[in-house]
């Protein structure tokens, strides 16, 4: 120690000081490795969350065409006004002055918009999808933090049509129901983005910096439903639920039978597309806006909005009832344990076990052949070929006729059938089974497999959806029609067309007849559970024409409050009315019987100024009467006028001088058959004409006039027509 | 006896100091060019730094004036050149005999400071007219390293033992008395450490400084309960993403440029978290934006260059012709030192958050050419190097 000179102890000292100092660097350098190396992708990611605004520049959806390329949904630009309440607080703007003129532009409460650029945040929404004029209003404002994106808003150019079907969108055009929901995927396309960099504060950058990613527009969907068959599907069936009262809705659907496609399918009450969070039903929106309790009212709302938007062809099952026979006649006829020859007796009940099971008819329907026991809908013979099924090969039929298994359609919550447990299915419920009651199947499984029937025997996939397009009209898919399965022989289906012809043609389904178009079907009406509750379901299922069926239609009414009930009565004319316009729009060659064809309406000629020989020939020749007012040479009026239609035989009267028109007083013709309110009719001078179920039909039952087109007592023109409405009382 | 001993030991100096300054005389020659050259490196680099670093903020809060900072540190960088070639030429051995008069001057201007200074952010600590403005911490510290400099020279072997530490001691205490009260708490750490590098290096004891930290543990518990931004600064440090929007901010704002740079970084100018994500990017922090623009390589570089400084300058120290100079440059070169680790370890969140500027880098214009003048100093001891003895 002692030799070592000061100087060189100081030496040592630095050098150690330079290498803690060196152990520090080295330390330091290891720790920036640590955070950028192995740190570093995380906190890279972390770091690019906040240095970055990542907006989403919509995709435009696609549009919803029916199956002619009429469009059903379509999107269009708006904008959604939003602020940022900090840059308005950092540029120390007045906020009530921007609050009053946005309120001015925007219609809304400028308290409420003064209340939101007052929060501290970046980001306040103030007005979604406004429309482009409101928009240039407020762009034309150029207020500081106000910021417009475009957005885009669906629009139903048919509004509550098919509603149950199309389904709609929410705030962000997410599709909420039917094929908007199912096809979203396909409908919204890809949205594109634009990642932009942005500072701390929140305010521009000295520099923009932006990666846009250009959107994908969403694909067309192409529906099978047909415009125009839906139209009158919902216009018939519209009026039916009306006045029948119907308390819980009601469906109908229409479908090719050949392919499986969905040309029209409804429930009512239906709602606004454009609107569909506004409850359809006014005592009942008052009911809940009245609930105090704010969850409460929330939850009601939301329930009955559920109920609303509920497609009841598609997601609720209920006993189909007599239609049910159709099934069950297929059944036997094609496992050869009956025959056309096949006959029944019926007493007007069937003891099954302990139980007395009672016909329609209590009185019975005495001795009859297979045909008449489908006719009749008589339920003693039915439970007789229920029986000479057997269980076993009633449950493997009701699963083939795809009762047990969803149908695999394009609509959302679609319902299985409901049926016995196979320790549960016994003799009494083969029984009840065999005409309809205890198994519980959905209208759209219901017409898959009457349609099956209808077709030679080939369960077909229903199906909602025709094909998906791009814009420029390129088929990205196309649904081909799918065999599910062979269900029944041709032969088996053949036999069953021409007896449910005879339903309509002569039975209980006569109201659903149309000169012409042979129709066939079954009436089904159904007690709901518990049983004795008077609570129905009223239904129809009709296909035409009967030798070459062509479409399906099925109607079924819940809870009809307004007096009738059975779906002879009620479902069948809407049937009806529906296939009679289908088929007439579908261009389907009419076939007349002889009947039908005197008993067809005639076009009135148009006679004026024509002279008076003339014109009485143009009547004569149309087999057409007359009656002439006036002493003139030519005619200058007449009533019916041309053009209009009339049974034959009907009086026109013609008038030669320009003296006053001749008026009669309208008699009540309801309740009258048709011959007799003809003959009342014609008594005042006046001409009928014959609507709802008229001459042609044999059924054995009455058909009576319901309603009439001019009240009774109203004075009206000598020749005018009365519109009279006719209806069979048939029952199940 | 005392008496007679210091006497004893003072006349001992005396001797090699006359021998010294013979040597002086004989070996001045040419100044340390390497020395010079990484100087200037470091100087430009930070400049560029603070230009790329500044650039947001002076945008944002210089009426978008994005040259507002570079401005005006490329004028305070020109003033330091001019100083340091004063420096440079400057004979070091006038330090030794205005040790007193500039130990005084800065304790004065510690003084002044707390009477005129200005006040920015609740601290005193700017003395001087409109932007020209200095830091007086920053006169304190070269005058307390001239001053102990020469100290250590005076008390030679004794230096050794315990009781001519209680003077430096004492002045440690008046200086960082004064610091605290404007108050400047990391200026307090870094001269205090400074200050133990040039005892220890000049011959004091290790065990007194760890005895020294008894009565420091207390003390430092005792701030930390007092002043309670003390102990959230310290609990961020501990866990800096519990807090992110509060004290953990900076920290993570820190971590997320670093990690950003990845091994190469995103390139000069390129640094996104500059954008006021780090608080006042062109300060303290400015380290983190180094390391997001120009990744691990160009940090590693750095911290090179720096290691490359110290290392040239200790070996000024070692050949310094007497023991003042020697520990003249080995204060200035640990204070360059002791900055560099802390403020890195700042940044890169292995201490808890201090306001310690980066040398060279950090934006401030006193401290730059205090730092330059500091340099210049080095520069002109490196010319009566007796390099050649050895």
């Amino acid at each position: 120690m002692k030799e070592q000179s000061p100087k060189r102890k100081l030496r040592i000292r630095i050098f150690i000081m330079c290498a803690v100092f060196s152990a520090f660097f080295a330390l330091l350098f290891l720790r920036l490795a640590y955070i950028q190396l192995i740190d570093g992708p995380k906190l890279q990611k972390l770091a690019l969350e906040q240095q970055t605004r990542d907006s989403a520049v919509a995709s435009k959806r696609g549009t919803i065409y029916d199956r002619n390329g009429k469009v059903l949904a379509k999107s269009s630009s708006v904008y959604t006004v939003t602020a940022n309440p900090n840059e308005i607080r950092k540029a120390k703007k007045d906020v009530n002055e921007i609050a009053e003129k946005l309120s001015d532009a925007l219609g809304m409460d400028d308290e409420k918009i003064e209340e939101l650029l007052k929060r501290e945040v970046n980001h306040v929404v103030i007005k979604r999808k406004i429309e482009e004029e409101e928009s240039n209003k407020v762009r034309a404002l150029e207020l500081p933090g106000i910021i417009l994106q475009e957005d885009a808003k669906r629009y139903y150019p048919y509004g509550n049509f098919a509603s149950h079907v199309i389904g709609f969108t929410g705030d962000d055009n997410q599709g909420l129901g039917g094929i908007e929901m199912v096809y979203d995927e396909e409908l919204k396309g890809v949205p594109g983005r634009v990642v932009a960099l942005k500072n701390a504060l929140d305010s521009d950058m000295p520099f923009k910096e932006e990666t846009h990613v250009d959107p994908e527009d969403g694909i067309n969907v192409v529906l099978t439903l047909d415009e125009t068959v839906q139209h009158f599907a919902e216009k018939h069936l519209e009026t039916a639920y009306l006045e029948e009262k119907t308390l819980q809705g009601a469906s109908a659907i229409v479908m090719d039978v050949d392919t499986g496609e969905i040309l029209a399918m409804t429930t009512k009450p239906d709602f606004d597309l454009n609107n569909p969070f506004e409850l359809i039903d006014e005592a009942e929106k008052e009911r809940i806006s009245a609930i105090a309790d704010d969850k409460e009212r929330v939850a009601e709302l939301s329930n009955a909005l559920q109920s609303m938007w509920r497609n009841k062809a598609v997601v609720d099952s209920y006993e189909p009832g007599s239609c049910f026979k159709i099934v069950t006649a297929c059944m036997a006829l094609e496992e050869g344990v009956i025959n056309e020859n096949s006959t029944y007796y019926c007493p007007g009940y069937k003891q099954v076990e302990s139980h007395r099971i009672h016909c329609a008819k209590r009185e019975g329907h005495g001795m009859q052949n297979l045909a008449d026991a489908v006719k009749n809908s008589c339920n003693p013979a039915f439970i007789e070929i229920g029986m000479s099924v057997g269980n076993d090969t009633f449950r493997k039929y009701y699963e083939a006729f795809g009762f047990l298994d969803v149908t695999g359609f394009d609509i959302p919550g679609e319902a299985n059938g409901v049926f016995y447990a196979k320790d549960n299915f016994n003799i009494v419920e083969l029984a009840t089974a065999s005409f309809g009651q205890g198994p519980k199947v959905t209208p759209l499984q219901m017409i898959t497999a009457v349609s099956a029937v209808a077709n030679g025997g080939k369960l077909m996939k229903p199906y909602l959806v025709k094909e998906l397009v791009d814009d420029n009209g390129n088929v990205i898919s196309a649904t081909e029609p799918t065999i599910v399965r062979q269900v029944i022989s041709e032969s088996t289906s053949e036999k069953m067309c021409s007896m449910l012809e005879n339903v309509v043609a002569n039975g209980g389904g006569s109201n659903a007849y149309v000169k012409g178009f042979r129709v066939a079907g079954k009436t089904g009406t159904s007690e709901k559970i518990p049983r004795g509750s008077q609570k129905y379901i009223a239904s129809f299922i009709g296909f035409a024409p009967a030798n070459d069926p062509k479409v399906c239609c099925l109607v079924m009414l819940d809870e009809p409050s307004n007096g009738e009930y059975y779906g002879g009565r009620i479902a069948a004319p809407v049937v009806g009315r529906i296939l009679e316009d289908t088929l007439n729009y579908l261009n389907v060659e009419p076939q007349y019987t002889e009947q039908e064809r005197q008993s067809l309406d005639i076009f009135v000629p148009d006679t004026k100024g024509l002279s008076q020989a003339n014109a009485i020939k143009n009547l004569t020749s149309e087999g057409l009467k007359y009656t002439v007012v006036g002493s003139g040479e030519t005619v200058i009026n007449q009533m019916p006028k041309g053009g209009s239609m009339v049974p034959g035989g009907s009086v026109v009267v013609l008038y030669t001088e320009d003296v006053a028109t001749r008026k009669v007083i309208v008699p009540d013709v309801t309740n009258m058959s048709v011959s007799q309110a003809r003959a009342k009719l014609a008594e005042s001078r006046l001409n009928i004409n014959i609507s709802g179920v008229t001459g042609g039909s044999n059924s054995s039952t009455p058909n009576i006039s319901v309603k009439q087109s001019i009240m009774p007592g109203v004075t009206v023109e000598e020749g005018t027509i009365v519109e009279v409405e006719f209806r069979y009382l048939n029952m199940d | 006896m005392a008496e007679r001993r210091i006497q004893a030991e003072s006349g001992l100096n005396r001797k090699t100091m006359k021998k010294n300054t013979s040597k002086v005389k004989s070996c001045k020659g040419k100044i340390d060019y390497g020395f010079l050259a990484v100087c200037v490196t470091l100087i430009v680099i930070g400049l560029l730094m603070v230009f790329s670093a500044s650039f947001p903020s002076a945008y944002y809060y210089q009426n978008k004036n994005g040259y507002f900072y570079i401005q005006r540190q490329t004028i305070w960088a020109v003033a330091g050149a001019i100083a340091m070639a004063f420096t440079i030429n400057f004979p070091y051995k006038a330090y030794k005999k205005f040790a007193k008069i500039i130990l005084i001057v800065s304790g004065i201007l510690l003084l002044l400071v707390l009477i005129a200074g200005k006040e920015i952010n609740g601290a005193k600590r700017w003395l001087g007219v409109g932007s020209m403005t200095i830091q007086p911490s920053e006169t304190a510290k070269l005058g307390l390293i001239i001053f102990f400099a020469y100290l250590v020279e005076k008390d030679g072997k004794n230096i050794g033992k315990f009781k001519p530490l209680i003077k430096y001691a004492g002045i440690l205490v008046v200086f960082m008395g004064l610091m605290m009260l404007q108050p400047h708490f990391s200026v307090c750490i870094i001269i205090g450490l400074t200050s133990v590098v040039m005892l220890i290096a000049g011959g004091a004891k290790i065990r007194y400084f760890a005895m020294a930290l008894i009565p420091a543990i207390p003390a430092g518990i005792a701030l930390v309960i007092y002043e309670p931004y003390r102990l959230a600064r310290v609990l961020t440090f501990l866990h800096p993403f519990e807090d992110t929007q509060g004290a953990g901010w900076q920290v993570i704002q820190s971590l997320y440029a670093i990690g950003s740079g990845g091994l190469f970084g995103v390139g000069f100018g390129n640094s996104r978290q500059k954008y006021m994500y780090v608080p006042e990017p062109q300060n303290d922090f400015i380290f983190s934006i180094v390391c997001e623009e120009l990744g691990l390589i160009g940090a590693s570089a750095i911290l090179l260059l720096f290691g490359i400084l110290i290392f040239r300058g200790m070996k000024i120290a070692i050949n310094a012709p007497d023991t003042f100079s020697s520990m003249l440059v080995t204060g200035i070169i640990s204070l360059v030192a002791v900055q560099v680790v802390l403020n890195i370890a700042v940044v890169s969140s292995s201490i808890p958050t201090t306001g310690i500027p980066l040398p060279f880098f950090s934006y401030g214009g006193s401290a730059l050419f205090f730092l330059m003048a500091s340099m210049g100093i080095v520069l002109n001891v490196s010319r009566y190097s007796k390099k050649k003895e050895l």
